[in-house]
C-alpha cells in the first residue's frame, strides 16, 4: 500500500511538471513606457489625496497650492514623456 | 505512513531543488538571450510546476505526521516523544509542532504553501515571479533539507515499539496552543514572499515600485498573523505559566518581536518608496532584514542557543540555520552591491516636518527598539564567547529602553498622519494639533485625582506612574487625531452625498481603506497601549487558605469555599473554589488548579481569572502548605488588561479593511465588467 502510494506520488508529480503546455507565458520586461504610465497613476493618485484633504479642511490654501503645483509638474513631466515615446512607437506604422 | 510521509519529503527536496536549479537556469538564459535544447520560457514554467507539485508533496509529509499522531503510531520516535494515547484529539494535532521536526516540517508546509499561491498567481507579473519563485525554492530546499537529513520527522525507534508515548508537554496543552504557533510560523514563513520579491525586483533591476504594490498584501497579512501569534503567545503565557504577566522579554519572545518591529517599519518606509520613489536602499535592507531576523527567530527557538521557557524543542541544527543566514546575507550584500545603482531615490527630504520626516523617525525608532532587543537576547550568548561566563540581561534593562521608545512611537503614531507629504507648514501644524493637544492635556489633568501621579518618578524609584501618565494623555491625543480624520473626512463625503456622519465615514473608510484600515490599525495599537500602562497599578497578595478563611485585593474579597484534588487518564490535579466578593456580593467563582501530567509528571498551572474592563483578577494556586497541608493562593490585580485583547481585536479589524479592495476600484471593476460583458456577447454573436 504504501509503495503504490510512494509509486503514485512520484509519478504524479513527474508528469504533471513536465507535462508538454502549449500555451507558456512570455517573461516580457517592462518597457520605460509601462514604468511612466504606473508613476502617472501614482501621481494621479497623489493628487487625489492632496485633494481630498484640502478640502477636508486639513492644509491652509497655501500649502495646497504649493503642493498641487508640484504635484501637477511632476504629472506634467511624466505624460509629456509618455507622449513622446506612444507617437515613437506609433510612427513606423505610418511611415 | 512513516515510509509514506519519508517518501513524500524526499520528492518535496527534489521538486524544490528542480524548481530553484531550473528557475535559475531559465532565467539566466532569459536574461543573457543565450537559449538551451530546450525555450527557457517552458524550462521556467516546468520549475514552476515543480513548486506548485512541492506543495502536494510536503502536505502528504505533514498528513503522514498527523495521522501518525491520531493513530498512535509509536513506531514514530517523533509520536512516541510528544504524544500518547490519552492526550485529546486537539493536542494531537499540536504535536505536528511541538517538537524540533515536526515543527521544521511545518516551516516547510507553510512555505511550500505561500509558494503554492504565488505560483499559480504568476500572472500578476510572470517574469517578477518566476524570480521569486526561483529564491523561495532556495528557502524551501534549505528547511527540506533539514528535515530529510538533520532533524527527520519520520525517523522509527529503535528496539521494541512502547506501548504509549511520553506525552505533550504539559504547558502545550492549553487552546491557545494549538493556533498560537500556526499563526507565529505563519508570520515568520510569511516574510520569506516579500522577501522574495524584493531580492528579486533588486536582481532584475525592476523598474518602478510596482512590486511593492504586489507584494503589499503579502506583506499586510504576513505581518497580521505575526502580530495575532505574539498576542496569542502573550495570553498563553498569562494564563498558563502563572506569574501574573503576559511579557517576561524572554528570548523566545524576542525572537518574535524582533521581525514583527521591523516588518512595522518596512510597512511604513514602503508608503514614502510608493509615493514619492524614496528610501528605496532602506527598503529593501529593511525586508532582507526581516527575514533574516525571522530565521534567527527559528534558530533562537529551535537550536536550544538560549534558554527560554518557550523553547520546547532544543538540538544541534544551529549550525545549519547559522551557515543558511550566512549564505542569505551574502546573497542579499552581492545583490545589492551590484544593483545599488538602480536604487536612487527619486527625491530627498525636504523637510524635517513632514509626511516623510514622520516615517523616518518611525523607522528609526523601530529599529533602535530591534536593535535593544537584539543586543539583551544575544547578550548572555555573547558574553559568554568573551568573558567566559554568561550574564543574562533581565526585564528592567529592556523596560528602560522599551519603555521610552513605546511611548514616542505612540507620539509620531499621532502626529504622522497629521503632517502633509513634502513639508508642513506652521499654520498647518496649528490648525491640526490644537484639537488632539487640548484633549490630551485635559486627560493628563482629569487623571490625576484618579491616582495617576506622574511625580513618583521624583519621589520613588517607580517611573511606571509617570509613563503610564504620559502614555494615558497622549493616547487619548492620538484618539482624538484619529476620529478627527475620519470626522473631517466623513464631513465632505456628507456634504457631496447627504447622507448622515455615521454613513460619510463608512464610505470614506470604504473609498480608501488602506489609509482608513490603517488609522483602526492605529487605534487597536493605542488600545494595546493604554492596557499595557496598566501594569504600573498592579497588585498582588499571596495567603495560605482554610475553608471560609478570606483576605482583600483591591475592590474585591476572596474567600475559600473549598480544596480537593481530582484525577483522570491524563493528569492528576489539585485545586481550590473561591467565592470573590465586591461590595458584599458575590461577583463569580473561582477555581485555580495545579496539575500533574501522568505521562511527563511535569506540573502545571491553570490559571482562574476575572477579566473585565476595568482590571482582572488572576489566581493561581501555588501549591500546599507542606505544614498544613491547606492551599496557598496567590492573587493579582492587574488594571487594564482585558484592553490589551481588544485592541489586538480592533487591530485585526482595522488590517482586514485594510486588505479590503477600495470601494471605487470594486465600482471600477464593476463598470469594467459591464463594459466587457456585452461587447463579449456581441462579439459571440457576430462570431455565430
Amino acid at each position: 500500500m504504501t509503495t503504490l502510494a510512494c509509486g503514485l506520488l512520484m509519478i504524479g508529480a513527474f508528469f504533471y511538471v513536465f507535462w508538454p503546455e502549449r500555451n507558456v507565458e512570455a517573461q516580457h520586461s517592462k518597457t520605460r513606457l509601462e514604468y511612466l504610465r504606473e508613476r502617472r497613476e501614482v501621481l494621479y493618485d497623489n493628487l487625489r489625496d492632496l485633494n481630498f484633504e484640502y478640502r477636508s479642511g486639513k492644509y491652509p490654501e497655501e500649502d495646497y497650492a504649493a503642493q498641487r503645483a508640484t504635484l501637477e509638474n511632476e504629472a506634467a513631466e511624466t505624460v509629456a514623456e509618455i507622449e513622446l515615446l506612444e507617437s515613437d512607437a506609433f510612427a513606423p506604422q505610418h511611415s | 505512513m512513516p515510509a509514506f510521509g519519508s517518501f513524500s519529503l524526499l520528492i518535496a527536496l527534489v521538486l524544490s531543488g528542480y524548481n530553484l536549479l531550473a528557475g535559475a537556469v531559465a532565467l539566466r538564459q532569459l536574461a543573457t538571450g543565450r537559449r538551451g535544447w530546450i525555450s527557457p520560457e517552458k524550462l521556467a514554467e516546468t520549475a514552476r510546476r515543480a513548486g506548485i507539485a512541492s506543495f502536494f508533496t510536503t502536505a502528504c509529509a505533514a498528513f503522514a505526521l498527523v495521522w501518525a499522531a491520531f493513530t498512535n503510531d509509536f513506531s514514530v520516535a517523533y509520536i512516541t516523544e510528544h504524544s500518547n494515547r490519552a492526550l485529546p484529539a486537539a493536542y494531537k494535532f499540536a504535536a505536528l509542532w511541538s517538537g524540533q521536526e515536526g515543527s521544521l516540517l511545518l516551516w516547510a508546509f507553510l512555505l511550500s504553501a505561500y509558494g503554492f499561491v504565488l505560483r499559480v498567481r504568476h500572472k500578476v507579473d510572470v517574469k517578477l515571479t518566476a524570480y521569486a519563485s526561483t529564491i523561495l525554492a532556495g528557502i524551501q530546499v534549505f528547511f527540506l533539507l533539514l528535515v530529510n537529513v538533520a532533524a527527520t520527522p519520520f525517523s522509527l525507534v529503535t528496539g521494541a515499539i512502547p506501548a504509549d508515548g511520553n506525552g505533550l508537554n504539559p504547558l502545550l496543552q492549553y487552546p491557545e496552543m494549538v493556533i498560537h504557533p500556526p499563526m507565529l510560523y505563519l508570520g515568520y514563513v510569511g516574510f520569506s514572499v516579500p522577501f522574495a520579491f524584493a531580492l528579486g525586483a533588486l536582481m532584475m533591476r525592476y523598474p518602478g515600485e510596482k512590486w511593492i504594490h504586489i507584494t503589499r498584501r503579502w506583506t499586510m497579512v504576513t505581518w497580521l498573523f505575526l502580530t495575532v501569534g505574539i498576542f496569542l503567545g502573550m495570553h498563553w503565557a498569562y494564563s498558563v505559566l502563572g506569574w501574573g504577566g503576559y511579557w517576561g522579554w524572554d528570548p523566545v519572545e524576542n525572537a518574535s518581536v524582533m521581525p514583527w518591529l521591523t516588518g512595522t517599519a518596512f510597512l511604513h518606509s514602503v508608503m514614502m518608496q510608493e509615493k514619492r520613489g524614496m528610501m528605496k536602499s532602506w527598503n529593501v535592507w529593511l525586508i532582507f532584514s526581516t527575514f533574516m531576523l525571522a530565521i534567527l527567530g527559528t534558530l533562537l527557538t529551535r537550536s536550544g542557543l538560549v534558554s527560554s521557557v518557550h523553547a520546547f524543542a532544543q538540538s544541534a541544527i544551529g549550525t545549519w540555520f547559522w551557515v543558511f543566514l550566512v549564505i542569505v546575507l551574502a546573497v542579499c550584500l552581492f545583490t545589492y552591491v551590484l544593483n545599488r545603482d538602480h536604487l536612487k531615490t527619486e527625491h530627498k527630504l525636504e523637510s524635517l516636518v513632514s509626511r516623510e520626516s514622520s516615517f523616518l523617525f518611525n523607522n528609526l525608532v523601530l529599529l533602535a527598539a530591534c536593535f535593544t532587543v537584539l543586543w539583551g537576547t544575544l547578550f548572555p550568548v555573547l558574553s559568554e564567547y568573551v568573558q567566559g561566563n554568561r550574564v543574562t540581561v533581565s526585564a528592567p534593562f529592556y523596560n528602560r529602553v522599551a519603555v521610552p521608545i513605546g511611548v514616542f512611537l505612540l507620539f509620531l503614531t499621532g502626529i504622522g498622519p497629521l503632517l502633509a507629504w513634502r513639508s508642513t507648514s506652521m499654520r498647518s501644524i496649528r490648525k491640526n494639533f490644537v484639537l488632539p493637544g487640548i484633549v490630551g492635556l485635559l486627560v493628563a489633568i482629569a487623571i490625576i485625582p484618579l491616582g495617576v501621579h506622574p511625580w513618583t518618578i521624583f519621589t520613588t524609584d517607580e517611573q511606571g506612574g509617570f509613563y503610564a501618565w504620559i502614555t494615558f494623555a497622549m493616547a487619548a491625543a492620538v484618539i482624538t487625531a484619529i476620529f478627527a480624520e475620519f470626522w473631517r473626512g466623513g464631513k465632505v463625503i456628507q456634504q457631496k452625498s447627504g447622507q448622515n456622519l455615521l454613513t460619510s465615514m463608512v464610505q470614506l473608510t470604504r473609498r480608501n481603506t488602506r489609509r482608513y484600515g490603517g488609522y483602526i490599525v492605529h487605534f487597536g495599537i493605542v488600545l494595546i497601549f493604554i492596557g499595557i500602562s496598566g501594569q504600573a497599578f498592579n497588585q498582588s497578595h499571596e495567603q495560605t487558605m482554610n475553608y471560609k478563611q478570606s483576605f482583600m485585593l483591591g475592590p474585591y474579597t476572596i474567600e475559600c469555599l473549598d480544596y480537593s484534588q481530582d484525577s483522570n487518564p491524563n493528569y492528576d490535579t489539585e485545586f481550590a473554589l473561591l467565592n470573590v466578593y465586591r461590595g458584599g456580593h458575590l461577583v463569580t467563582q473561582l477555581s485555580p488548579e495545579l496539575r500533574v501530567y501522568a505521562a511527563s509528571q511535569q506540573p502545571s498551572t491553570i490559571v482562574a481569572n476575572h477579566s473585565t474592563l476595568a482590571w482582572d483578577l488572576y489566581v493561581i494556586y501555588a501549591g500546599k502548605d507542606p505544614g498544613t497541608g491547606q492551599p496557598v493562593i496567590k492573587a493579582f490585580l492587574n488594571p487594564l488588561v482585558a484592553w490589551i485583547w481588544i485592541g489586538l481585536i480592533v487591530t485585526i479589524i482595522g488590517t482586514g479593511i485594510a486588505l479590503a479592495p477600495n470601494l471605487s476600484a470594486a465600482i471600477a471593476a464593476q463598470r469594467h465588467r459591464a463594459v466587457v460583458a456585452p461587447e463579449v456577447v456581441a462579439a459571440g454573436k457576430a462570431g455565430d
